[in-house]
């Protein structure tokens, strides 16, 4: 009985690890390696710094802004994140469309970080406990503190990509945030018949609501 | 012992009936062409083949949300300081205590049964009821196992994803551990030799999970709901994440999602730590 349920668990567990092997090959023909856990750490460590620093600057909204967008231009890697998203739907696209898109996905990561400045005020942001390594990338994590708000812990999938170390996911309570956007805009691309441009609207519009927002 | 005449269970057979006649009544989602293997494999991998009543039910669910349990959720957080709110989670978990060590010893996790039966009497007693909790302090920290996890060890699949209205994302499998889970739960038929009573306390115990969880859930469903351009589409994808990694027992995995994104009848409610 016990040998059965392990048996069957790690068959469970290697189809698990070959459809995602499987995916992920799809989606990055040149795929990210992993990084040293010591420099992944490093890394993330100088890239969160970086960014409370810039959340909790004095500067006005639109130049911490774009603090915040350089290093997020700097530290993720914006490419291979965006294609991995969209999957499948990247090579239905046409040029034109693969270019706005990409466009309009570092505008919405940046946007929704922008967006929260002030929800984000005297943010606090130290290294936890383990770093492990897997056979792609390195799980870096985090805590981040808010002031009146419990701590939570943030995973950083630390990716090699043309030499240097970029961040490729990053992970929430085992929530995923590229596996959960790539299901919300194959969800969005799937309800409106395929079509690419239907998820490029919404995009857009998203945006503008942010850029509204923030405006307040 | 006795049956509980509490409505919670019977709700929970109408829906799971709703849900499963539902699925088989209402037009299920379009399967891709046999010629396009890359949409075929997504909708596989995806698994809401019923997609359509799924929505629907998720509408009815939103509408539930709106009107009731997310103003009452905003209340009691404004009402209640943290401190009490975080004792009122800490008593909820320590009531879960039980069922998560009677799945614990199910799944042969030895260490794992021995941590929760000494943050079960730890808290009961040190910790007032479970007010507080000072096992944590003292080095045994808070995790969660249900029925629906057990099953999946026993290589139960988890069958086609289902959104209940009231209790969230699901699916055959963990809505079956969910209904063991109350069945198995000793509180469920303690009478304290008065009927009424232990109704009353039921009822109580039952409201104040929901609102407790979904209250423990405002900031990330709001950011859910502000942010993503199909927030039906992200809470399946979340919600399937979360499980896998539950099931898994993912070494330092926070105890902190809920099972039920959608709202709070779940049997594996966060266990915040003490303020």
């Amino acid at each position: 009985m016990l040998e059965t349920m392990i048996a069957r668990r790690s068959i469970l567990a290697s189809l698990g690890a070959a459809g995602t092997a499987l995916v992920a090959a799809r989606a990055f023909p040149a795929s990210a390696q992993a990084v040293d856990t010591a420099r992944a750490a490093a890394f993330i460590q100088a890239t969160g710094q970086e960014l409370v620093a810039a959340i909790n600057g004095r500067a006005p909204v639109a130049q911490r802004r774009e603090q915040v967008a350089a290093v997020l231009r700097r530290a993720v890697d914006v490419d291979g994140v965006g294609r991995f998203i969209l999957g499948r739907y990247y090579r239905q696209a046409t040029p034109a469309e693969q270019q706005q898109y990409m466009r309009l996905f570092e505008e919405t990561l940046i946007r929704n970080l922008s967006a929260r400045f002030g929800e984000y005020q005297g943010v606090r942001f130290s290294l936890g406990r383990a770093q492990q390594r897997t056979e792609d990338d390195t799980l870096v994590n985090t805590v981040i503190e808010r002031p009146n708000s419990a701590p939570f812990s943030l995973d950083w999938r630390v990716g090699e990509v043309g030499g240097q170390p970029r961040v490729v996911d990053v992970i929430a309570e085992g929530t995923s945030l590229r596996l959960t956007t790539r299901s919300e805009y194959s969800a969005v691309i799937s309800r409106n018949g395929g079509r690419v441009s239907a998820l490029l609207e919404a995009m857009q519009n998203q945006v503008a609501q942010l850029a509204a927002r923030e405006g307040r | 012992m006795r049956l509980p005449r509490s409505p919670l269970p019977r709700l929970l057979a109408a829906t799971l009936a709703l849900g499963l006649l539902g699925g088989a009544l209402s037009g299920c989602a379009t399967r891709p062409p046999a010629d396009d293997p890359e949409a075929l494999e997504e909708f596989r991998a995806t698994n809401d083949p019923i997609e359509p009543w799924n929505r629907a039910m998720y509408d009815v669910h939103q509408a539930i949300d709106t009107v009731v349990l997310r103003p009452v959720a905003v209340a009691y957080r404004a009402v209640l300081p943290q401190p009490v709110r975080t004792g009122v989670s800490n008593v909820l978990s320590n009531l879960r205590s039980p069922v998560i060590a009677l799945n614990d010893a199910l799944q042969g996790e030895t260490q794992r049964f021995g941590t929760t039966l000494g943050r079960f009497l730890l808290n009961t007693t040190l910790g007032v009821g479970g007010i507080f909790d000072v096992a944590s302090d003292l080095g045994l920290p808070p995790h969660t196992e249900d029925f629906g996890q057990t099953f999946a060890m026993a290589g139960v699949e988890e069958g086609p994803y289902l959104f209940i209205p009231l209790l969230g994302p699901s699916n055959p499998r963990d809505l079956l551990g969910f209904a063991a889970g109350i069945a198995a739960d000793p509180f469920t038929y303690l009478t304290f030799g008065n009927r009424d009573l232990a109704d009353t306390l039921y009822l109580i115990r039952a409201g104040a999970t929901v609102v407790s969880t979904r209250e423990s859930l405002l900031d990330t469903l709001d950011d859910v709901q502000r942010t993503s351009l199909d927030p039906y589409a992200t809470l399946r994808s979340a919600y399937r994440q979360q499980r896998a990694r539950e099931i898994a027992n993912t070494p330092g995995a926070a105890p902190a999602a809920p099972q039920g994104l959608g709202s709070g009848l779940g049997s594996t409610g966060p266990e915040p730590r003490q303020p």
